[in-house]
């Protein structure tokens, strides 16, 4: 049920845990975030390599390291990258982040998804800062989802991933998987998997 | 991803410290888009609401609307229940602009292309950037070419603010709108040398007793309240003559459908003019009254015999009669259409001239079922930028000696050439605002080539379109739904109902999403980096609206308090012509050489083994600008290709066939659509519905659908009287795909 908190018992060794799920929440926002200079530098990549190699996926820590090697200037580069992907693609590719192009049938923007989102935000005693942006933009999603866990309120995290987050977001993921994509927002995507989906 | 850990065991594990840190350096600077509120029981969310004030944009005609609007979303519109001119009614298109909204292909933020153009590569950057970027762009050229080194494209209110700031206070001359020089900038310039007016569609076909259309096609363009306008004279038993290659909508309701040969409807028109004075079945007391050069024209239109005219336009002679005497049985009351759509076949002036001397010939004006002048509200104040007058020797139709009868603006085919030759001048700088001008003006290739050896292009639209793609930055329009830029006025739409006039300005429905800004903001962001700061007539959209309503005592506020419309009692539009003159003979047409009565132009029929290309509109677009909307695409998804039943079976098509279309030029359409098998067109012409085919794959619902008619018109006729371009002279094979 929503609303719902984990009780001191139940999460009795999750402080540091909760602590640390809301930060990787908050910076796989991050990631998906148009990018900014203020926080796509060397700070921000060294946090993702510390954190690919904490998980020993190699394959990933590989792509970024050969990608930051390579380019002369990551943030232009990632803007360019990021208008292709998210916003709008010459190629006709672009794979909007929004949960209602995947579940509402009609592929629009604004649609119940998104209605149904806000207000699950809203029942939970949050909302968007920026309304201009649809409430589903997945940014909005892992900030929320962030707030939540730093609250410790894992069952509300679990129902929004299951009922809200993942159903879209596997859509998403795949038609990102279908071809070669910028090796960032390969190993973005992939690190937003790995830490919504359910565990087996 | 490969790793041997669970999301569990990853935070857990004792290795989680090595990452927490960098991970707590980035985030603890971060802003979250999501922060507490106050806690929202489920079942109480906001109830829908009505908001007034809509003024359609899907097409031009604006009809007015009210929004169902749910916390900010908007879910449905419909006809304003206060309007007396569409009403409670709004068509297809209307009732699509909810997908239009919130269209995923819109533009959002400002866009640098990083590309090239034709081959975009976008990247997303500040309206600070952009701005600046436009400003020092623009300013560059004009500090070494003046003003006249600018052009600019426009279309509809969108676009109406800025080619007023270029226009009058930049003073560039060269302004080249579609609605003039591609649609129907060559009626009103014939029917102002023949009348002295500008006929808009201003007929009074409900009360008509005979109803005129040539080339018109009413519910194939649909335009509200003059659709009920048209079927209201119906209904009242009004007899509908549509002269038409094609067994068209307006044709199917049709008590005389003549089935012209395409080009020759200046001939059909003279003939009748000449059937009715040589019968004396005119109305000469209107003549009398109100004509001046009939004797001339009477005597120069003689040889236009009901045999030779039904020779010319391959119809019967018998026909024509028959059209002439019903027209001359039911005078004054005979609702001649002057046509929207008129760029046809470069002799256009003529025709249209030939149907206001017609509807003269018939005394069919300022009466019960003619052509009426409009009687909408007065006293709006006129808000404008500061008008400076143009560069000498900069207007291009004044330096070529050309066109004297031309629409406002500069001829497109003479602007083009000027940018492309460089002579006589450079042209380097392009603005182009809510036109689509790949798919609108005839031979792409010389649009291509004037865009490529520009400078700079800028490009604001709501939509990305074939234009965008030549984009040097890209601005994000608001639409019609997000923004406060018009004011609709008229008069209610049965003319011979009790007088009433409405004033019904435009208002946002919602909030505008994303980054898109509205074209005044725009516009006055870009004068002030431009140095133009101190010439701004309103500082934002609101004051715009405000300053112009300030005339009648009217506000926004006001009006949105009245339900989004204005309403007040009107004055009749009948017996209102004491000043009118009917120049049956135009002096100052002659001494600027061109014919001074209505002249018949003959036009190239296709060569063997080819067919005339025409093309119209379907109900469920408005040209390319609805290509995109999903629910308009999935009722018209594609535009076949109408083929004569006899003409097929000697091709071998079929019904459903997949063709392309090559044209006499060699060009093949890049594209393809299937044949509609029919006998309602003839034989030596094909139809397709205009503003398919779209190229850019950034509008993913419209890619590659159909084809582009505007693709295979590379043939380029100019109607010498006003420099519009004339866009059916094109001629093609149809090659069967499968």
């Amino acid at each position: 049920m929503p609303g719902l908190t984990c009780s001191s018992h139940q999460c009795a060794d999750t402080v540091a845990e909760t602590t640390i799920l809301s930060r990787l929440y908050s910076f796989l926002a991050l990631t998906m975030h148009y990018p900014d200079p203020e926080l796509c530098n060397t700070v921000f990549f060294e946090a993702m390599t510390s954190l690919l190699e904490s998980l020993g996926s190699q394959t990933e820590l590989s792509l970024l390291r050969d990608w930051l090697n390579q380019t002369p200037d990551p943030l232009n580069d990632l803007r360019t990258a990021y208008t292709h992907l998210f916003i709008t693609a010459d190629s006709g590719e672009t794979i909007p982040p929004y949960a209602s192009i995947y579940r509402d049938g009609n592929g629009t923007l604004q649609g119940r998804s998104t209605e149904q989102i806000r207000n699950f935000y809203r029942q939970c005693g949050f909302d968007i800062t920026d309304t201009n942006e649809p409430a589903d933009h997945i940014r909005f999603q892992l900030d929320f989802l962030a707030a939540l866990t730093s609250e410790a309120r894992f069952e509300d995290e679990q129902f929004f991933l299951q009922t809200f987050f993942r159903p879209w977001f596997e859509l998403f993921q795949k038609k990102f998987m279908q071809e070669a994509r910028h090796p960032f927002y390969t190993v973005s995507i992939q690190l937003i998997d790995f830490f919504t989906k359910e565990e087996q | 991803m490969a790793t041997n850990l669970t999301r569990r065991n990853f935070l857990k594990a004792a290795s989680i410290a090595a990452a927490s840190v960098p991970l707590s350096q980035v985030t603890a600077k971060a802003q979250s888009g999501v922060v507490k509120a106050p806690l929202v029981s489920p079942g109480s969310f906001k109830n829908t609401q009505t908001a007034v004030g809509g003024v359609c944009e899907m097409c031009f005609w604006r009809c007015q609307l009210v929004g169902k609007v749910r916390d900010g979303r908007l879910i449905k519109l419909e006809g304003n229940p206060k309007s007396i001119d569409n009403g409670e009614a709004i068509c297809a298109r209307g009732n699509a602009g909810v997908a239009m909204l919130y269209d995923p292909d819109r533009l959002k933020y400002p866009l640098k292309n990083v590309g090239e153009r034709g081959a975009p590569k976008w990247q997303r950057i500040s309206w600070e950037e952009a701005l600046d970027t436009c400003a020092t762009k623009l300013k560059t050229i004009i500090d070494r070419d003046g003003a006249k080194g600018l052009c600019f494209f426009g279309h509809g209110s969108h676009a109406k603010y800025l080619m007023d700031f270029l226009e009058r206070t930049v003073s560039t001359p060269n302004i080249s709108e579609a609605s003039f020089f591609q649609c129907r900038g060559v009626r009103d310039t014939a029917y102002l040398a023949t009348l002295d007016i500008a006929p808009d569609e201003n007929v009074d076909m409900a009360n008509a007793k005979v109803i005129f259309f040539t080339g018109t096609h009413i519910g194939e363009n649909i335009h509200l309240s003059h659709a009920k306008n048209y079927l209201r004279g119906l209904e009242q038993g009004a007899k509908l003559i549509v002269v038409d290659p094609r067994y068209s909508a307006s044709a199917a309701k049709s008590h005389i459908w003549v089935q012209i040969r395409p080009g020759t409807d200046t001939a059909f028109v003279l003939a009748i003019m000449n059937y009715l004075i040589q019968n004396k079945k005119y109305n000469a007391d209107f003549v009398e009254e109100h004509g001046e050069g009939f004797a001339e024209m009477a005597k120069g239109i003689r040889e236009w015999t009901l045999e030779k005219a039904a020779e010319e336009c391959d119809v019967p002679a018998s026909q024509i009669k028959e059209v002439a005497d019903l027209m001359a049985a039911n005078m004054p009351h005979v609702a001649i259409h002057p046509g929207r759509h008129t760029t046809w076949y470069g002799n256009d002036f003529q025709r249209c001239r030939a149907l206001a001397c017609l509807t003269g010939l018939l005394g069919a004006i300022g009466c019960k079922g003619g052509l009426v002048l409009p009687k909408g509200p007065k006293g709006l104040t006129r808000i404008n930028w500061p008008y400076v007058p143009h560069e000498e020797d900069s207007v291009l139709r004044d330096v070529a000696d050309e066109h004297h009868f031309s629409p406002p603006g500069t001829p497109t085919e003479l602007l083009r050439d000027a940018a492309i030759s460089g002579k006589p001048y450079p042209i380097k700088g392009a603005v182009i605002c809510g036109q689509n001008i790949m798919q609108c003006m005839p031979n792409q290739e010389k649009t291509i080539k004037m865009l490529k050896q520009m400078e700079f292009v800028l490009c604001v639209d709501i939509m990305p379109t074939d234009s965008t793609m030549y984009a040097d930055i890209l601005l994000p329009d608001c639409s019609y739904l997000e923004k406060s830029d018009f004011i609709k006025t008229g008069q209610q739409w049965d003319l011979g109902k009790d007088p009433q006039q409405y004033i019904a300005p435009r208002m946002p429905l919602v909030a505008p999403g994303f980054e898109r800004k509205d074209s005044i903001w725009i516009t006055n962001e870009l004068a002030k980096r431009m140095g133009y700061g101190d010439k701004i007539p309103a500082q934002n959209q609101e004051e715009l609206a405000d300053k112009a309503l300030a005339g009648v005592n009217l506000s926004l506020a006001k009006i949105k308090a009245e339900g989004g419309i204005h309403v007040q009692p009107g004055v009749s539009p009948y017996d209102d012509i004491d000043d009118l003159t009917v120049h049956f003979y135009n002096e100052d047409m002659e001494d600027e050489g061109y014919p001074p009565i209505p002249t018949y132009v003959p036009i190239e029929q296709p060569p063997q083994g080819f067919v005339r290309l025409v093309y119209g509109r379907t109900p469920l677009h408005t040209f390319n600008r609805t290509a995109n909307n999903p629910w308009l695409v999935n009722e018209a998804k594609t535009n076949p290709l109408w083929v004569n039943d006899k003409l097929a079976a000697r091709l071998g098509l079929k019904e459903g066939d997949t063709i392309k279309l090559t044209n006499q030029d060699g060009v093949t359409s890049p594209t393809t659509t299937t044949v509609k098998v029919t006998p309602g067109i003839r034989e030596d012409v094909v139809y397709l519905y205009h503003g398919y085919g779209t190229k850019n794959p950034e509008m993913t619902q419209a890619v590659n659908r159909g084809i582009d008619d505007n693709s295979l018109i590379t043939k380029i006729a100019v109607d010498p009287e006003s420099g519009a371009h004339g866009m059916r002279n094109n001629f093609v094979k149809i090659v069967k795909v499968s």
